[in-house]
């Protein structure tokens, strides 16, 4: 069976008219919200699979379909679908843990109030999520970009009636727009220099040599070539939507959603989209690779931002106490190892990792959700403790999710795709520096999991609602089991011994990896990482449970103001306040200056012009004229028979006035023919 | 040679069915029997919806393009897209109809709005001034019976007699319009008369000639200074009436008159910079409404005399549209008149659906709407902001083509130009009316006592369908534009 590119449209089209049942049905059609919405994913995902098969039975194409959109000037304007191994994996990822999410929401919204409109939010997500992934056009792109930001504000701040979460809603909206304004400028650039958006067309698209070579050609401000700066201004898109250095202080706000939200969009899909955005551009990107006499290269950038989230994220990490802001910091600090994939010039290993990272990540929310819907919104890891009893499901899958992100060798995919990230990262030519970063991250990873793991599950519980917790319905440990046999094995689908992935992405027909024994050092050393990580974590909290929420931590006694500073997130809100906000205060302050007594004043003025102008108007077609003339009819009417009024009066005033509406256009006309 | 009969018979096949469908709902009807008023509408709606539908299908199998029966017709593009846009306008209208009316003689209001329409597709494909002041009388004549059709109400006389003797007079100027052209140059074929212009060059004759026909189009597309009858007639016509008389007669005026102007007196246009001719006089008669329009509109407290001045102000947008179809083709206009012609017949349908359940003559009257009714506060917030202007619903595509194309005729500082930059700087200050109602209808609080109200389904399904649609042109305005590439 195959899928031709043209009816790609299907795959974002279904969960969108899901979307659309959710809006319409009433507040008590929950049941029809939330089977429209899993019906039409799970559809989804068969199309997906579809074209998956399709897309692998030849990897190196590129199949399309462009379409006219709307005529701009001479030309045409068109977007397109694109279907590729790349958008069919993806597709594929989304449409199967969305699922998973969507049904373990059935279960944790059960209680809520707007339970069909939580479940046509997310099938609006996955529908932008999914017209995101099968773009041809960077515009069909950045709508879909815009979309997905637009419900995941409407999904963070779902529980609108804290403050906190409306404030996290607006933070997040704000900030990934503060990147968006980079891409949209880049977009503009590209179409500019290209006159297409289309990234392929059969040789005119904007990924393709012809328009790739003139990017690289052209020098623009600062001895950047243009492509570069094109790159560099789409890469600042990427570092707002996936959680990167300095653009990163959304996402643990984000955590105000709902946990089924958090899983899905915050660490699953949406923050992934900027790694995606990325490796699609990639061509583009690496336009730049060959040419030595630059500044810099687009794709060295990627690499050193990547390399800082991902030790500052797994930094952080280390000090929160949140079980949600613990995971939130994880995904940043993963999410700038695929970064870092992407910068040193693997685009196939940020991938593999994005979709391992995707189900092991989705796997922990899903856990943690778990936890905090039997701990009655219990988040605090002090708090909670002696779980591993109590929620042996959630305990079991928590576990091999908690294995896969540290990376415990061989049997986790996120050691295999956490291994292809650190020896593309070795191999890089430019600096080592990244390669240091992501050792590290490694070690600190394995070491605040460590720490998650001891604290949520091990001792005594520590709170009322902790002793009284216990196992949810199988409607939200099942996807938990079925996310934990993912996270365990789709590691085997890109190992050195047998790429498959690899060959698929890159379109290779033949697997040839590099031997075991070739990689083997790299291993061996990221195998003693990890285990100092979770020896370190276990000496320090697992050999000694923690006694009552209320102990200070065994690592904030030995060092109180570095965990202070971690805790506080290294204090990046408190920057932003004191520089950006302060900035937008007082330019606010001075524009309101402006908006109320000059702009202000100026409106007024027009206003109270167009007013006049408008009564004036109004008296001389109703007054004048109708009253002129209705005087006269009321003297005509004489007994007072109504009928009358419409026959007389003002029927004749309109009449003289179209004569007097004609003689005047004859004598303009003939006067102005005449000069 | 044998005169094309059969020809003219499969080219016209639109117009037999809708006055055969006309006819059909009157004779179902006539029999004296027990039915329902409602039911008698419901049936009379039924059947004209199926001729409707039988004369879209026709025209989508309309055969050859090209001149038809030496010339009196043609099909083209603007002709079949025109014809297929006021068939879908009407059927629309009867939607509404079905839905609110409650006159005492349903059959003949559906026979009426099919007579009527059958006038608009012949004005579409008209290409000789006979036939043409045919189909623009036969349209006319119908639609001054629907304007008083509620004979309950003395205001519909009133709007009835008022259009007639408005209407009458302008036919009158039009006709000496076109017997001095037909004077000047001995034909009434549109192909004679352009090439017989071309080689005589203008005199003052003409220039009195092009005016009075002028007058009969600026009458039809309700252009200052000929807009007077818009506002008290909009105000008295019964809804649904109103709703055809300012979409579909307005769709099928325009594409008449641009075939009329640049086609058949294109020789005779003259230019903006002062050499005389109709294109000068119909940038002063746009100018004029665009002004008149907006700033009237803005002083209006009653809700169908608002929605007839922002006729009369679009009516100035789409006179700048046909100065430009000279450059870009009719394309743009058609999409403009179209777009605007659906917000209006769905602004017409939520007065319709209001006033089942009381009054909906001044704005206030709308107050509260979204509480009432979230289905007609949502259509009417689709409409009227795509009258309004804004992406991305239609009506913002059509401001966007019709000012492109003006200002490509001359750029910014040329008479077309100025008129476009007129257009789009009272197109801020329109959108302050429009504001207007949609603050009553979305903002503030209803009336004491004012009860939710009942949208009944095939109403219902036209607001739907007509809000859909602006969507979709908005979203794909190649679906429409694309037709004319």
């Amino acid at each position: 069976m195959t899928l031709s590119a043209q009816y790609l449209w299907l795959i974002p089209a279904l969960p969108l008219a899901a979307a659309a049942v959710g809006a319409l049905v009433p507040r008590t059609g929950r049941a029809l919200a939330a089977g429209a919405a899993i019906a039409a994913l799970v559809a989804s995902f068969l199309v997906s699979c579809v074209a998956l098969v399709t897309a692998l039975a030849d990897p190196a194409a590129k199949l399309v379909y462009n379409f006219a959109w709307f005529d701009l000037g001479a030309g045409v304007f068109r977007l397109g679908w694109l279907l590729d191994p790349l958008t069919a994996f993806m597709c594929v990822m989304v449409t199967f843990v969305g699922t998973l999410i969507f049904i373990f929401s059935l279960g944790y919204m059960k209680a809520d109030a707007n339970f069909k409109q939580f479940f046509c939010f997310l099938s609006l997500f996955a529908a932008a999520m999914l017209g995101l992934i099968v773009a041809n056009s960077l515009l069909l792109l950045f709508i879909s970009w815009e979309l997905v930001g637009l419900a995941s504000y409407l999904l963070i701040g779902f529980w609108f009636h804290k403050p906190s979460a409306a404030a996290a809603a607006k933070k997040a909206f704000i900030t990934t727009r503060i990147g968006d304004l980079g891409l949209l400028l880049g977009l503009l650039w590209l179409y500019d220099s290209t006159g297409s958006l289309l990234f392929f067309d059969g040789g005119a698209g904007v990924l393709e040599a012809a328009a790739l070579g003139s990017l690289a050609a052209q020098v623009t401000v600062g001895g950047l070539v243009v492509s570069t700066a094109i790159g560099l201004l789409i890469f600042c898109g990427a570092i707002g939507k996936s959680g990167q250095f300095p653009l990163h202080v959304w996402l643990p706000d984000a955590m105000e959603g709902p946990t089924p939200v958090s899983a899905l969009i915050h660490a699953a899909t949406m923050v992934a989209a900027g790694v995606f955005l990325i490796a699609r551009v990639y061509p583009l990107m690496q336009a730049d690779a060959l040419l030595a006499a630059v500044p810099v290269h687009a794709l060295t950038v990627v690499a050193f931002i990547g390399a800082i989230t991902a030790l500052m994220g797994a930094c952080i990490a280390v000090a929160q106490n949140d079980i949600k802001r613990v995971l939130a910091f994880s995904t940043v600090s993963q999410l700038g190892y695929m970064m870092l994939a992407l910068g040193v010039g693997s685009w196939v290993a940020a991938i593999f990792h994005l979709l391992t990272h995707a189900f092991f990540k989705a796997l922990l929310f899903l856990g943690a959700g778990s936890v905090i819907h039997a701990a009655h919104h219990e988040q605090d890891i002090r708090s909670l403790g002696g779980l591993s009893a109590k929620m042996k499901v959630t305990f079991v899958t928590f576990a091999l999710g908690t294995c896969a992100l540290v990376g415990v060798p061989l049997f986790f995919s996120g050691f295999w795709s956490k291994e292809a990230i650190l020896h593309a990262a070795h191999g890089w030519d430019v600096s080592h520096l990244p390669f240091y970063a992501a050792v590290l991250g490694v070690v600190l990873t394995a070491f605040y999991n460590t720490r998650l793991m001891a604290e949520t599950f091990f001792g005594k519980p520590r709170s009322p609602a902790a002793e009284h917790a216990h196992e949810n319905s199988p409607v939200m440990t099942l996807p938990l089991v079925v996310l934990a046999v993912c996270a365990v094995v789709l590691g085997f689908l890109n190992t050195p011994v047998w790429p498959w992935l690899d060959t698929m992405l890159l379109g290779k027909t033949e697997v040839h990896g590099h031997s075991l024994m070739e990689g083997a050092g790299l291993m061996g050393l990221s195998v003693v990482l990890v285990a100092l990580g979770l020896g370190a974590g276990w000496a320090l909290y697992g050999r000694r449970t923690r006694v009552s929420a209320t102990a200070p931590d065994p690592l904030a006694v030995k060092a109180p103001r570095l965990m202070a500073f971690l805790a506080a997130k290294l204090k990046f809100d408190e920057l932003y306040d004191a520089t950006v906000g302060r900035l937008n205060s007082a330019s606010a302050a001075f524009a309101d200056f402006l908006e109320f007594w000059v702009w202000g004043g100026l409106v007024t003025l027009l206003a109270r012009l167009g007013e006049f102008t408008g009564l004036v108007n109004r008296e001389t077609d109703e007054r004048t004229l109708n009253g002129g003339f209705d005087n006269v009819s009321e003297q005509v009417r004489g007994p007072g028979r109504v009928y009358s009024r419409a026959q007389t009066g003002d029927v004749h005033g309109y009449l003289r006035f179209l004569a007097l509406g004609f003689v005047v256009l004859v004598l303009l006309v003939v006067m102005g023919g005449a000069k | 040679m044998s005169t094309p009969y059969g020809e003219l018979l499969i080219a016209l096949r639109p117009e037999i069915c809708l006055v055969g469908g006309a006819l059909a709902v009157l004779a179902v009807d006539l029999p004296k029997n027990s039915r329902s008023a409602q039911a008698r509408l419901h049936l009379s709606v039924a059947l004209g919806l199926l001729a409707l539908a039988t004369a879209y299908a026709w025209n989508l199998s309309a055969g050859v393009p090209g001149p038809l029966f030496g010339g009196v017709l043609t099909l083209d593009m603007l002709g079949q897209a025109t014809r297929a846009g006021v068939l879908g306008l009407a059927v629309l209208t009867l939607g509404i109809t079905a839905g609110t009316s409650r006159l005492r003689h349903p059959a003949e209001l559906v026979a009426m709005i099919l007579l009527a329409t059958a006038g608009f597709t012949l004005m579409a494909v008209a290409q000789q001034l006979l036939l043409a002041f045919l189909a623009l009388e036969s349209a006319s004549l119908s639609l001054y019976v629907l304007a008083g059709f509620d004979k309950t109400r003395p205001e519909s006389a009133e709007a009835g007699l008022k259009y007639f003797l408005f209407g009458g007079v302008s036919a009158a100027f039009l006709l000496f319009g076109f017997s001095l052209i037909y004077g000047l140059t001995g034909s009434i074929e549109l192909p004679v008369i352009s090439a017989q212009l071309a080689l005589t060059g203008p005199s003052p004759l003409l220039v009195v000639a092009l005016v009075m026909i002028l007058v009969g189009f600026g009458y039809k597309a309700a252009a200052a200074p000929f807009h007077l009858w818009a506002p008290d007639v909009y105000e008295g016509a019964p809804a649904p009436s109103a709703a055809l008389i300012a979409s579909a007669s307005k769709l099928a005026g325009l594409a008449l008159f641009v075939r009329l102007l640049w086609p058949g007196l294109g020789a005779a246009s003259g230019n903006l910079s002062g050499a005389a001719g109709w294109l000068p006089v119909v940038a002063m008669i746009s100018g004029a409404s665009i002004l008149l329009g907006n700033f009237a509109a803005l002083a209006q407290r009653n809700v169908r005399r608002l929605l007839a001045y922002s006729a009369i102000a679009h009516a100035g947008a789409l006179l700048l549209g046909v100065i430009a179809a000279g450059l870009i083709g009719p394309g743009a206009l058609y999409y403009y008149a179209l777009t605007y012609g659906l917000a209006t017949v769905g602004a017409f349908g939520v007065i319709a659906v209001v006033e089942r359940s009381g009054r909906c003559q001044d704005i206030t009257d709308l107050a509260g709407l979204r509480a009432r009714s979230p289905l007609l506060a949502g259509c009417l917030f689709v409409f009227v902001l795509s009258l309004a202007g804004i992406p991305p619903l239609a009506g913002f595509v059509g401001k966007f083509v019709v000012f492109t194309g003006a200002l490509q005729m001359g750029g910014i500082a040329s008479p077309a130009g100025w008129l476009a930059v007129l257009a789009i700087a009272l197109s801020a200050v329109a959108l302050y009316y429009y504001l207007v109602i949609l603050k009553q209808a979305l903002v503030v609080a209803p009336a004491k006592g004012a009860a939710p109200i009942k949208v009944p389904a095939p109403a219902a399904l036209a607001l739907l369908g007509a809000a859909a649609l602006i969507v979709l042109f908005g979203v794909w305005p190649s679906l429409l534009l694309g037709l004319f590439q």
